[in-house]
């Protein structure tokens, strides 16, 4: 990182500092910073992972960061310029660089410079065209206007005889959040699918802005349910980077025990899913009712069936009693054999093969361009997991190697779900053998200073979290941004169905599994 | 045939009474009255302002409470405590002649439209998780409905955002009358922990009547299937 350092120097860039141990930033200027990215990409290898704005709050000015990562060395590099009404479009580097530079686009009000997509993304129709809400004149709990006038949003169109279109949502059949699916149908096959997001979207950024960091875990753990854990995983690390704070060996243990039952419901869950898009009735609803005993078995631990409010920065905020953990070690030996017995079945059942193999296969290239991260991006043969790469908590010595398949399609995803299901019944028990004492209740008070900024990143049940956060006055973060796994990852799926049948699209759907929620914010 | 010897060696799963106690469940908060002194920690400590203090007295409000437990821990006095008490739903009074009629015209049974307009997803996973083999709630007569023009009413959660009010109203008007209207967890009473968001911009019942709010964040399944089996019983 030293070397990258100096030799960033010679660009004409006006400053670097080092931060944190690993997070190098780099200051440009509006007209070199796509020179320098595209060295970083071609020359050192970097992998660029999320872009976003910060109000600067004096005269007008924006501050864009572009943050790439060494999985290898475990190190960030954050380019950022200044500017006051433009966006210097990246779209020609990388490629799902539209995804960020439109939803800055809508929520600060910069046009994008040289880009080629640059449809609203946040912004639906029904939005007053002036407001932008993450500027810091915009005021806190001020709502935005309705427009009364609804233009139309203007679909990608297959032209054809036999071609026509199939909406569907924002409003599913079934239990599922909002979102909406356009199919482009020939025949049978599907010819395009444009999935239109951000129905959901609370402004989860500002509120951040608003709230005492030492609530704030409470916003975090609520961006997306089902990763509530990793959610208040990544707070706490943020924290304690900035205050350069280690918790004991034994809190890491408990953190990483929790972690890991969330991601085994999770994948449970998942796989469950699969079964019922499949139509095999016995496994789907055997394993959801695993799932349903490992979420009582979180509440009985925690309080809460999805542990909210258990990881907390610098402490915990549960007790921890060696009964909790006999109870944890007795539930899942009971349940692990009958697990495998009912996956076991599934893969020798040929019709359930039938459907899930060579089905919604998206190719490694592909998927590295595409930045797909977590599980679909293994399936792919995307050799990266955040607990190896960039180790947090005791994951350096329990996490040695990376589950991995390569064919990229829903049986790939399946057979991977399973792995990681295998591994954290291995990584709990691990974790709780380094439990040896009582873990106390103990909820420090946070204080931070003005200025303090740093980087955190999780593997949540989806896929690679990235948070950075920016200290403002009064204990309060000037800016909050959350790269969560599913904004990229939703893409993979729009790739996956190209040409598969309509009735697939479920199948395909369910192995990704992504989170509405999350993406929206 | 594996699958066979499976069910035989585990029997049934589905519990007799879903709504039993649960001493693990979070639930109502209660206030000792005696040892409270009204020092006003906990209306500071609040995240969501559910608690008030009027007349004298500290009052909470367990609709807009999403059970985080900061006010126990900041209490000087531990006069707050947590019961275990998850039957928290109350039926809005106003709504309760339609309740009658939606009662006398589908007897016993109940085909929701579920409606996410804006949460975090808890709502909707507890609310799928009563579909288990656990909960089982299509004993009851519970189901939900693939479309509105099937279903007696509407499952919302999640703080309104102004991207889901188009469509939450159609889908609404989609229902035949009389229709019911089902509000899971804090924030689809007044936005919860997003209430100050840019794009949380009404409430659900300034938009819809809501009928019934099952308080939560979010509601065990327990306390979502009591909470529609209040709708349900004939009193």
């Amino acid at each position: 990182m030293d070397e990258l350092k100096e030799e960033l120097g010679k660009y004409r860039c006006e400053e670097s500092r080092i931060n944190n141990l690993n997070e190098l930033y780099v200051d440009c200027s509006q007209s070199n910073i796509e020179p320098i990215a595209v060295l970083l990409k071609n020359q050192y290898k970097l992998k660029f992972i999320a872009e976003f704005c910060m109000d600067t709050g004096k005269e007008d000015k924006f501050k864009i960061s572009i943050v790439f990562t060494n999985s290898k060395e475990s190190y960030f590099v954050i380019l950022t310029y200044t500017t006051v009404d433009i966006l210097v479009s990246m779209q020609n580097t990388f490629s799902q660089a539209h995804l960020f530079e439109r939803e800055i686009s809508d929520l600060f009000g910069l046009s994008i410079d040289g880009g080629s997509d640059v449809r609203h993304s946040v912004k639906h129709e029904i939005w007053d065209a002036k407001a932008f809400p993450l500027r810091k004149g915009f005021p806190y709990k001020g709502k935005i206007k309705e427009n009364h006038e609804i233009p139309n949003y203007e679909f990608k169109r297959i032209v054809g005889n036999d071609a026509f279109q199939i909406p569907v949502g924002p409003i599913h059949a079934g239990i599922i959040e909002p979102g909406h699916f356009r199919f482009s149908v020939i025949g049978e096959d599907i010819e395009n699918l444009e999935i239109r997001l951000n129905y959901k979207h609370r402004g989860i950024e500002k509120i951040a802005e608003n709230i005492d960091a030492n609530k704030l875990n409470l916003l975090f753990e609520r961006v997306a349910c089902e990763s509530t854990l990793a959610y208040g995983e990544a707070y706490a690390l943020l924290i304690e980077k900035m205050l350069n704070f280690k918790v004991s060996r034994e809190i890491q243990s408990l953190r990483v025990a929790l972690l890991e039952l969330e991601r085994l419901y999770n994948f449970l869950q998942d796989v469950s899913g699969i079964c019922v898009d499949v139509g095999f009735s016995y496994p789907a609803k055997k394993l959801s009712y695993i799932a349903e005993i490992i979420k009582q078995l979180i509440e009985r631990v925690t309080g809460s069936r999805y542990a909210r409010n258990s990881i907390v920065p610098m402490g915990s905020n549960i007790d921890f009693s060696q009964e909790n953990k006999r109870n944890i070690l007795d539930t899942l030996g009971g349940i692990r054999n009958r697990i495998k017995l009912i996956a076991d079945v599934t893969l020798e059942s040929f019709t359930f093969l039938d459907r899930v193999e060579n089905t919604g296969i998206v190719k490694n290239n592909i998927a590295k361009k595409l930045m797909m991260t977590g599980v679909v991006g293994r399936a792919s043969g995307v050799d990266y997991d955040v607990r190896k790469s960039f180790p947090y908590e005791i994951y350096g010595d329990i996490k040695k190697t990376n589950n991995i398949e390569h064919i990229g399609g829903v049986f790939e995803r399946y057979k991977l779900k399973i792995a990681e299901i295998d591994d954290a019944f291995k990584f709990i028990e691990m974790a709780l053998s380094n439990i040896d004492n009582e873990i106390k209740k103990n909820r420090p008070i946070i204080e931070l200073e003005k200025g303090m900024e740093a980087i955190s990143i999780v593997e949540t049940a989806k896929g690679e979290l990235m948070v950075y956060g920016k200290m403002g006055e009064n204990n309060k973060f000037d800016r909050i941004y959350f790269k969560t796994p599913s904004f990229t990852n939703w893409k993979g799926l729009t790739i996956a169905v190209l040409d598969e049948i309509v009735p697939d699209f479920p199948l395909c759907n369910k192995s990704f599994n992504m989170s509405y929620s999350e993406n929206d914010r | 045939m594996k699958l066979i010897l499976d069910r035989i060696k585990n029997g049934i799963e589905t519990i007799k009474d879903p709504l039993g106690e649960n001493v693990y469940s979070y639930g109502r908060i209660e206030v000792d009255s005696e040892t409270c002194n009204l020092c006003g920690l906990c209306e500071k400590e609040c995240p969501v302002n559910a608690i008030s203090i009027m007349d004298g007295k500290l009052e909470m409000d367990s609709r807009k409470c999403i059970f985080c437990k900061l006010c126990i821990d900041v209490c000087p006095n531990d006069s707050l405590e947590m019961t275990h008490d998850y039957k928290i739903s109350a039926i809005e009074e106003l709504r309760e002649k339609i309740r009658r009629e939606v009662y006398s015209t589908f007897q016993r049974s109940l085909t929701l439209r579920a409606v996410d307009v804006g949460s975090c997803n808890g709502c909707f996973l507890e609310l799928s998780a009563i579909g288990n083999t656990y909960y089982d709630m299509s004993r009851y007569g519970i189901h939900i409905a693939a479309s509105p023009r099937h279903a007696d009413g509407l499952i919302v959660s999640g703080a309104l955002s102004i991207n889901m009010k188009e469509a939450l109203i159609k889908a609404y008007e989609a229902i035949p009358n009389p229709k019911i209207v089902i509000a899971l967890g804090a924030c689809s009473y007044d936005g919860g922990i997003y209430k100050d968001g840019y794009s949380v911009i009404q409430r659900v019942d300034e938009v819809i009547p809501v009928d019934i709010h099952i308080p939560g964040c979010p509601p065990s399944p327990a306390a979502i299937l009591e909470g529609v089996l209040k709708i349900m019983k004939n009193k």
